[in-house]
């Protein structure tokens, strides 16, 4: 309603008023209704509008509230806004990505100053997130930011998210085994979570110089957050690293997958119930490399396999409006048999082979209990069975014993048997501003049966945590999360607490600096715990500092850390807790979508510097599992117009030391031999065809055929030198094949899954 | 006192005309600034402008329709910026359903067709924040919304533009088709030379399509 007319009305119920207007009143308004303006009594209002940084905001619209009367800043955030009415008005200013004010103003003098702060928007940028030390990939992620999709089609990765997450810095690149090396740290030492709930045994049972595929589906989930230091007091058990994953809700429509490889083959099925209330999956799928490994001769002589039986299953279930109930499954059965030339002579040979099966089960629940209460809730169960068959043979494949040292040691069957049970309850109560307190509690039970030859040592434990956590918001631009975690654990009679704490501050640019301090704990491995000797819980304390900017489509991240060591295991000469050392290292990420039409890029550096005493080193030195430098490119492209999409990437790394120890006299080893391997390249190539065979099909098919390769190059790669027991034959660790392919056809119906499968064979 | 009901309900009378007026005119203003705008700064600064007459005239569709257009608008020229889309992208989808809520669906087929226009180019620079990702959720609600709008009224060159665009955009794996886009974009140029009256009624268009239709050459 046009002011004057509400003025009017006003006018004419208010009684007082209408008695006080006279006739010459009752004119001067019909002139001023006229639109004869030279006679309004006009005030001027003048100001300028800032931000909360007193910068100038040009642009900005200033409106007396309820009429059309209005203006926008100039550049300098300065207005001028004539008003012809007197009395208390409100005037409203706003921008776009601030926060909408209105102040009252009472206009009797011809000018009127105000200045006028406006706060930015929450909506628009949103409230500073703490991220030091970790790498978010969520499908929320927005311009150059990493979502789970960009993670894990890094060219070369073999469906592994771990591997995949290698082209991140942090990272070391270790041929010869699976798991990520963390900033000086072991794959032991980076643990996985599945919506909460560890994952005991992400990939297959190790093989020696193979690495093992991932069990599970790296497209299972929403959101990835790998932490190379610095994570959150809610997990814990991890001394290096965390890598915590998200599974997805309900997928978006039904569908049904199906994929061929020389290597493997499998199908599957999600089946999305009419109302979108619930769905159930499962799937299937069975490698053999036997055909592969005749194409494509291997070092080992592999007379089993490499042999994979993979299926899962799913259900999820929408209990309320934000309830979910989610249970995901798994079986893996591999079976790996081969033979290398024994170390200790010329003409024997070493066999080795392993059978495994492991289930895995996870149930989450969660859900808000009111508008500020929300509680997530796991349980998850893993049952591992696994067969090591060591043997000495002569040419003819027959077993030999040789009663004398090393030989004595060569025949042996190690059987693990184990049961792993996690209950874990987190309740949340939000505040205004994303605030938030956290806390809960888990217990996680194990029961190891381990079999070396015919002496058995069974261990139970159980190891329970409680955690606290708060979200605390300062400012719009800083925000820190304090934490507390303590961990008691019955194999080791010990309790430890852990406190973590990090702070984030954002810069009117949108850069943000993070920095974080936490101390962290992990149980010795079970394999050590079997043996005499009691060691403690390990310890690290991590401090690190990040700085980090998105704009653009581009991503700038810097971060620096430096951790302590104290406590690791030692075993020279009896098991032990005295190990110690440090990690510190400069990394550098930064990805560029922009640049380049349709190219989307990120290079990576890595810089560490490491020594520990641990296990048999004679004292603190530089690991065999890390090396200063490594550089990573990673590049994707899509050719819209033949419908191919490639992946490329680079690794560039430096040597990696290695060690030959003995044991001395006195029972104490010591470094015999030491070198450095030569520098590691490693260029990976993938590409996917894609096409529609059934274009008339009512769910059509959306199929594609993907091929690719691994070290491209041919270079050769060295890991490491395995040495006899004199130390007299060195014998180089590399990997079973110099190049790898795969070449196969991958289909689904119902909805557009072909990433999924393009990724999971690269 | 008669006299002066009567007086005033005169008065009252012109000066509801004399502001409907004085919109209107700010309004034409403002939609013949918008023919030329080009820039972010531009859009923003005619988004603020219309969103001010919306204020004033709240039960007029119009006004909140080109706030809307405009904040859409700035969210498709920072495709290249996608941490910048969002709060433009919630702000014109508030301005658009008020928009909405304000036309008779059932008779105001030509308008209802030009908001849903909007409702698309919202949901389309949603998928600009990152397309991997967002694209499967938002991408579909922005072709059903092109569809929806052409329903409503088949010869909207609006409509017209926002399809071929999309089939312009779309890799032909995920059904696009450049001369299908050839064909929509010359229909809508077609149609918005027959229609040069540039009144305040939704009008836009013509700069975007031959923009895309030097590009198909």
């Amino acid at each position: 309603m046009p002011i004057q007319l509400k003025y009017f009305c006003v006018a004419y119920k208010n009684k007082n008023i209408m008695k006080l207007l006279k006739l010459p009143d009752i004119l001067f308004i019909l002139l001023l209704l006229l639109g004869v303006s030279s006679i309004k009594a006009q005030t001027l209002i003048r100001g300028k509008v800032t931000n909360t940084k007193k910068e100038p905001l040009s642009d900005a619209s200033i409106i007396l509230k309820n009429t059309p009367t209005g203006i926008n800043t100039d550049s300098a955030g300065g207005f001028s806004l004539p008003i012809s009415v007197k009395g208390k008005q409100v005037l409203r200013i706003s921008s776009v990505g601030y926060i909408t004010k209105e102040i009252d103003i009472n206009p009797q003098d011809s000018v009127l100053y105000v200045d006028i702060v406006l706060k930015e928007e929450g909506k628009m940028l949103g409230e500073v997130v703490v991220s030091a030390g970790s790498f978010e990939a969520t499908d929320k992620a927005k311009g150059a930011s990493l979502t789970p999709m960009d993670a894990v089609t890094v060219a070369g990765n073999g469906g592994d998210i771990a591997n995949a997450l290698r082209s991140l810095p942090g990272a070391q690149q270790i041929g010869e085994q699976e798991g990520l090396f963390v900033r000086g740290g072991t794959s032991a030492e980076t643990k996985q979570f599945i919506d909460g709930a560890l994952l005991p045994n992400p990939n297959y049972a190790s093989v020696p110089g193979v690495p093992q595929p991932a069990r599970v589906n790296p497209f299972l989930f929403k959101g990835i957050l790998f932490s190379t230091g610095g994570y959150s007091a809610i997990y814990g058990d991890a001394l290096s690293s965390a890598l915590i994953l998200e599974s997805v809700d309900l997928p978006d429509k039904s569908s049904a997958s199906l994929h061929i490889f020389p290597q493997d083959v499998g199908a599957g099925l999600q089946e999305l119930d009419s109302k979108k209330k619930s769905s159930y999956g499962v799937d299937v799928h069975y490698g053999n490399l036997q055909f592969y490994n005749s194409l494509v001769p291997q070092k080992p002589r592999f007379f089993h396999g490499p042999e994979y039986l993979e299926s899962d299953a799913n259900f999820r279930i929408k209990t309320s409006k934000t309830g979910m109930l989610k249970f995901y499954t798994n079986y893996g059965y591999n079976n790996t048999g081969m033979r290398n030339p024994d170390i200790d002579s010329t003409n024997l040979l070493s066999s080795f082979q392993t059978k495994d099966q492991n289930i895995y089960a996870n149930l989450s629940y969660r859900d808000y209990l009111s508008a500020h209460w929300k509680i997530d809730a796991v349980v998850a169960y893993n049952y591992d069975k696994n067969t090591i068959t060591n043997k000495l043979e002569n040419q003819q494949f027959q077993q030999v014993f040789i009663p004398a040292y090393p030989y004595n040691e060569k025949n042996s069957i190690i059987n693990t048997e184990s049961n792993f049970a996690q209950v874990r309850a987190v309740i949340t109560r939000t505040f205004a501003h994303n605030q938030a307190i956290r806390f809960g509690a888990e217990n996680f039970y194990t029961n190891t049966n381990y079999t070396y030859n015919d002496t058995t040592t069974t261990l139970t434990g159980n190891t329970t945590a409680a955690f606290a956590e708060g979200d605390v918001y300062l400012t719009k631009n800083i925000a820190a999360k304090i934490g507390v975690r303590a961990e008691h654990s019955s194999l080791l009679d010990k309790t430890v607490l852990a406190p973590r704490i990090s702070v984030a501050y954002r810069f009117a640019d949108g850069g943000q600096i993070n920095a974080a301090y936490g101390v962290f704990y992990q149980q010795p491995d079970i394999t050590y715990l079997v043996q005499n000797g009691t060691p403690g819980f390990a310890q690290a304390t991590h401090y690190i500092i990040n700085y980090q900017k998105k704009a653009n489509n581009r991503l700038l991240r810097i971060e620096a850390y430096y951790k302590q060591y104290n406590s690791l295991v030692t075993t020279n000469p009896a098991v032990n807790d005295n190990g110690k050392g440090y990690a510190r290292g400069v990394e550098l990420f930064f990805r560029d979508k922009r640049t380049f039409k349709d190219l989307d890029y990120w290079i990576t550096y890595t810089y560490l510097d490491t020594k520990r005493m641990y296990l048999d080193y004679p004292s603190e030195i530089h690991p065999d599992f890390s090396t200063p430098h490594t550089v990573w490119v990673v590049a994707k492209k899509f050719f819209p117009n033949i419908n191919l999409s490639a992946n490329m990437s680079y690794s560039l790394a430096t040597g990696r030391p290695y060690y030959d120890m003995q044991t001395g006299i006195n029972g104490k080893t010591f470094i015999s031999d030491h070198g450095t391997t030569n520098m590691y390249n490693d260029m990976n190539l993938s590409f996917a065809y894609l096409f529609t065979m059934f274009k008339k099909w009512k769910e059509k098919d959306f199929s594609g055929i993907g091929f690719g390769m691994n070290n491209v190059f041919g270079t050769k790669q060295v890991f490491g030198y395995n040495y006899s027991y004199n130390g007299l034959n060195k014998v180089p660790v590399v990997p079973p094949a110099t190049r790898s392919y795969y070449i196969g056809l991958f289909m689904t119906f119902g909805i557009d899954r072909r990433d999924d499968f393009i990724n999971n064979n690269l | 006192m008669k006299k002066t009901i009567i007086i005033l309900s005169a008065v009252l009378l012109t000066g509801v005309i004399l502001h409907a007026q004085g919109d209107t005119q700010k309004l034409q203003q403002d939609v013949a600034k918008l023919d030329n705008a080009t820039s972010v700064n531009d859009y923003q600064q005619l988004a603020a402008g219309f969103a001010r007459i919306a204020e004033s005239e709240k039960t007029q569709w119009l006004p909140y329709y080109y706030a809307a257009f405009c904040n859409a608008k700035t969210g498709w020229l920072n495709e290249d910026d996608p941490d910048n889309i969002e709060g433009y992208a919630n702000k014109a989808e508030e301005q658009i359903k008020k928009a909405l809520s304000l036309l008779d669906t059932a008779t105001q087929k030509k308008e209802l067709s030009e908001v849903y226009c909007v409702v698309s180019m919202v949901n389309r620079a949603r998928v600009f924040m990152n397309p991997a990702t967002y694209g499967r959720q938002y991408g579909p609600p922005a072709s059903m919304y092109i569809q929806l709008a052409k329903k409503a009224n088949a010869n909207n060159p609006r409509a017209l533009y926002l399809d071929g665009w999309e089939k312009f955009s779309t890799p032909k794996m995920w059904g696009g088709d450049k001369n299908k886009a050839k064909e929509l974009l010359l229909a809508a140029q077609q149609t918005l030379a027959g229609n040069i009256s540039a009144g305040i009624e939704p009008h836009w268009g013509k700069k975007e399509v031959d923009d895309l239709l030097k590009q198909l050459k």
